[in-house]
């Protein structure tokens, strides 16, 4: 996201100006060490200062406040002390529940959260049939914070990109035809971005038209474009911490900054502005293994982490390649840890997944997204299977596995019996599988 | 069984046969002179027969030409109003003039089938072709074979017998079809699709100049019952659900610029030292540099224009007084957006996908230049794969309209833009094929029409275009130029080296014939409410 230098903003003088927090990705209660836990609530709280400090109107959390929908109840306390004072301040905090604090019977930590009036829930759902179509369709209501007048609407995020079905469903002409300040607030990759963001991704023109701004959540990076005309900026602040170990990794090999938004608002967007939150420094040491031996690679290691400064760092060390001659386990990880550890780092964390040694040579998952894993780990395993239906082989076996796999993720719905609905689950996956 | 006439005449080339008097024999008719009669059942199992197709059919009498104008003279002019023929269905009558197509030997359920080399017994009698005698045409398996039509014996049409042919090896060898506009050319393409959805071993990436495959406001292949899995749709103005067709300028190379417009030696050097020295960013540094060492500065300005020319870019000044590059185009956009965009194609069609990419919104090269992405990274990518891995993969086939854009002769002499004919010469070694839709099949080389193994050829009244058709096809066609002519519309031939001969078909209309792949449970489902936790 290229941040401002100055801001040049024409307007009239009627036109008062607010401001609003965009945050998401917290992931309160991903952490389980005590220094990283520390950081994780400290980031949070610095975020919640900055946002008193600067005066914002409201803050949006874009989904995953939690890392998970029950979490520890320490956190859960030490974060609504924290949510307390933003409200005794005045400031309204919408969210939306996440991939993470998502629950499929209402009883997340948000929902709990939201009733004490601390946060509110923007995703105000109301499913109807199309009387066209007769398919279902889901209409959104507009929050509209009171002081601004700006309107948000959210859809929450579901586990595995489920949230699709939401999307699917969605009467978007609604949304559009509605006039005003208005933030779409959304938890979900989008085919726009790049590959290397390792989420699910959703289709753009899935999104209403016409809105203010975008405030998504689920991509850990920052990102914005002002690119599409048709919408209006579209933003992910990432992931103020980390929510993955793949977000330290980040953090550390590419510098990646991370914070929250600060977005400027009359009738429009005037001006975002990212906050970069840095309570830690970061290491980062890389060690390539090709044609080299298990205890070359080793000796490397220990010299490099002889010669470096890692006081009160979070270290990551990458080890990757293919070892000529020794196995993986030469390499004495644990000591590796010890070493570094003892010299003053935080936390350690070693990945040596893409270390292969050429005695073992396990067979690589091709495509990071989690469908093409599924695949390759169907493929993979029926291979080594030889049943006698034709149809349990080979690519149609993927497929049957894959598709009773989609009919077993399927929710519950409302109004629907327990037993119609393992009756409904049965039935589907008894027709997949042609019996 | 139906008995159409008796042969009385001719040769290998042309055999006569006088038409039964009330049964009109039509050009294009397919028959069958049985080569044995009067066999007992079992003897039925074994038959030998020849199908032969009516060329031409002409008028015949037993009487001279001069009692037939004095006749008519008389009638006309009233001498005797009651004046009648004796016995005319014997004395006048119309001989059909055909040509033999195969000979079938039948051995119980198994068909020989091979060129006719020898006449059928003269004065046979012959019959209106049925199902059961081209049983053969049926294709073995049905999900791994590409849909044509059904065969059609003149404009009689035989509905239950589908003219399919198999999917790898004719998409790998290359596919014509010569179409003058309204026969019924994109209907025909539909169709074909709607039996490759089917298929989880071809993928196929149809560029859709006139945005008419998918249904964005109609019926399209949008309402196939794998459309779900199996369909994608890339545009500038996707529906709601579908992927924005957007290339980040980082994407494209040097030699993707020299395909779209003429550059001179400066500027095509400029180009590849700009190239190697920024990296991806190249584009981007060509607009927002006013001075790169090596280039000459009026070098830098030309390309500065021609590339506002040729992708819409330009530099302007935002509202932090940052230089910052605009985009007249909705197809090109920079930083990071739609970086993936080619792979995520080019992985959707190595996964058996079809992928339509809606190009009506672009403009020639634009078009061209996204084709010639995706293929590109696909060619190499299953240049790479070995044997065994190539073998797991499903063919690639690209749905190209105009042809000649790509394929004719000048197109294929400039620089840069060779993707398509090089897929043309060398694809099928690396099961990668085109489907070449054109009104001009004249302007493609010969070379190239050649490996063009199959051939549907729709109507055409153009004189040239169908020598230039007939001359290239995989059989004998040199006596179809007329038939040709006369195709009505949805009518065709497939000519190909995978059909045992040149079979009319009947293409079926695409609105009704999508109903066969339309899930017709959908609606007997339980209906309970969609549960909207969050």
């Amino acid at each position: 996201m290229k941040m401002s230098k100055k801001r040049h903003v024409h307007r009239h003088q009627d036109d008062k100006m607010y401001k609003f927090a965009h945050i998401a990705d917290i992931h309160l209660g991903a952490q389980k060490t005590h220094e990283l836990k520390e950081l994780e609530f400290s980031t949070f709280e610095q975020i919640l200062n900055k946002c008193i400090e600067e005066n914002v109107d409201f803050i949006v959390i874009a989904g995953d406040l939690f890392h998970s929908n029950l979490p520890d109840l320490g956190i859960v306390k030490n974060a609504v002390g924290k949510l307390k004072k933003i409200h005794e301040k005045g400031i309204p905090i919408y969210v939306i529940y996440g991939s993470h604090d998502f629950s499929p019977n209402a009883t997340s930590i948000i929902d709990i959260i939201a009733e004490s009036g601390l946060l509110k829930k923007i995703f105000v759902p109301e499913v109807y049939d199309d009387g066209e179509t007769g398919k279902e369709r889901l209409k959104l209501k507009f929050t509209v914070d009171e002081k601004t007048k700006a309107k948000l609407v959210g859809i929450s995020g579901k586990k595995i990109g489920l949230e699709k079905e939401y999307f699917k469903m969605l009467d978007i002409k609604s949304l559009e035809e509605e006039k005003g300040f208005k933030i779409f607030v959304f938890h979900a990759g989008l085919d726009i971005l790049p590959r290397s963001l390792p989420i699910e991704s959703l289709h753009i023109s899935y999104f209403p038209k016409g809105f203010d701004y975008y405030a998504g959540g689920d991509v850990h990076t920052r990102f914005c474009t002002k690119d599409f005309p048709e919408y209006g900026p579209i933003a992910y602040p990432g992931s103020p911490f980390a929510g993955y170990p793949r977000d330290l990794e980040m953090s550390a090999s590419k510098n990646v900054k991370r914070g929250f938004c600060i977005v400027e608002f009359d009738k429009k967007v005037r001006n975002i502005k990212f906050h970069e939150i840095k309570l830690v420094k970061y290491e980062f040491l890389s060690f390539n293994a090709d044609n080299k031996s298990s205890h070359q690679v080793y000796e490397e290691i220990l010299d490099k982490i002889e010669k470096t400064d890692f006081n009160g760092k979070i270290v990551i060390i990458k080890v990757k390649g293919t070892l000529a001659s020794g196995k993986t386990l030469d390499i004495n990880f644990n000591e590796i840890r010890i070493r570094i550890r003892n010299k003053g780092a935080i936390h350690v964390g070693i990945t040596y997944y893409s270390l292969l040694s050429k005695e073992f040579d396990p067979i690589p998952f091709k495509g990071k997204e989690i469908s093409e894993i599924e695949k390759s780990l169907f493929r993979e395993n029926i291979s080594n299977l030889n049943v006698l239906d034709d149809n349990l082989n080979g690519e149609k076996g993927v497929k049957l596995a894959i598709s009773l796999m989609d009919i077993l993720k399927q929710n519950q719905k409302i109004n629907e019996k327990k037993s119609n609905y393992s009756n409904r689950i049965l039935k589907e996956a008894l027709k997949i599988m042609g019996v | 069984m139906d008995k159409r006439g008796q042969i009385v005449g001719g040769g290998l080339k042309n055999i006569l046969i006088r038409e039964k008097s009330d049964e009109k024999l039509e050009l294009g008719e397919l028959l069958i002179a049985y080569n044995d009669l009067d066999l007992s059942d079992d003897e039925m199992q074994q038959r030998n027969y020849t199908v032969l197709q009516i060329k031409d059919v002409e008028y015949k009498s037993q009487i001279s030409p001069a009692i037939h104008e004095l006749l008519a003279g008389m009638e006309l002019e009233g001498y005797d109003p009651d004046l009648i023929y004796l016995e005319p269905e014997l004395t006048n009558y119309s001989v059909g003039i055909a040509k033999p197509m195969l000979n079938i030997q039948k051995k119980n359920r198994k068909y020989d089938t091979k060129s006719p080399k020898s006449l059928p017994n003269f004065f046979n009698p012959v019959y209106s072709i049925r199902t059961k005698d081209l049983e053969f045409l049926k294709p073995e398996k049905i999900e791994d074979s590409l849909y044509l039509g059904n065969v059609r014996s003149g404009s009689n049409v035989l509905n239950d017998l589908d003219v399919s042919i198999d999917a790898k090896d004719a998409l790998t060898h290359h596919i014509l079809i010569p179409a003058t506009t309204g026969r019924g050319k994109s209907n025909l393409v539909k169709v074909m699709l709607c039996s490759l959805l089917k298929s989880d071993n071809a993928g196929i990436l149809v560029l859709d100049p006139h945005d008419e495959y998918y249904g964005r406001n109609d019926v399209g292949l949008k309402d196939h019952e794998d459309s779900e899995d199996k369909l994608e749709y890339y545009s500038t103005d996707p529906p709601i659900g579908q992927s924005k067709l957007i290339i980040n300028i980082k994407s494209i190379t040097p030699k993707q610029v020299r395909g779209l417009t003429y550059l001179t030696q400066a500027q095509n050097e400029a180009l590849y030292l700009i190239r190697n020295r920024f990296g991806d960013n190249w584009i981007s540094e060509i607009f927002k540099s006013n001075d790169i060492d090596g280039v000459h500065p009026k070098t830098l300005k030309v390309l500065k224009r021609k590339f506002d020319n040729i992708f819409g870019i330009y530099t302007k000044i935002d509202e932090n007084g940052e230089v910052k590059l605009g985009y007249r185009s909705s197809l090109f956009k920079g930083g990071i957006v739609g970086e993936s965009t080619i792979d995520n194609i080019t992985e959707s069609l190595e996964q058996g996908k079809v992928v339509i990419i809606d190009s009506s919104k672009l403009n020639d090269p634009e078009e061209l230049l996204v084709g010639s992405m995706i293929l590109e990274k696909l060619f190499n990518k299953y240049k790479e794969y070995n044997t065994v891995e190539l073998r797991k993969k499903p063919v690639i086939s690209v749905i190209i309209e105009e042809a000649p854009r790509v394929l004719g002769k000048e197109a294929m002499e400039a620089p840069g833009n060779d993707i398509y004919s090089t897929i043309a010469r060398e694809g099928r070694k690396f099961q990668i094929g085109l489907i070449a839709i054109t009104q001009l099949s004249s302007l493609i080389p010969k070379t190239i029409l050649a490996n063009m193994n199959t051939k549907i050829i729709l109507g055409n009244e153009m004189a040239v275009e169908r020598h230039a058709i007939i001359e290239s096809a995989s059989q004998d066609l040199s006596e179809d130029n007329r038939i040709i002519a006369s195709l009505d519309k949805g009518e065709a031939i497939v000519s190909s080296i995978f059909t045992k001969f040149a079979i009319p078909i009947k293409i079926p209309y695409f609105n009704e014939y999508i109903k066969n792949f339309q899930d017709k449970n959908e609606n007997e489902q339980e209906k309970a409410r969609t549960q909207t936790p969050g």
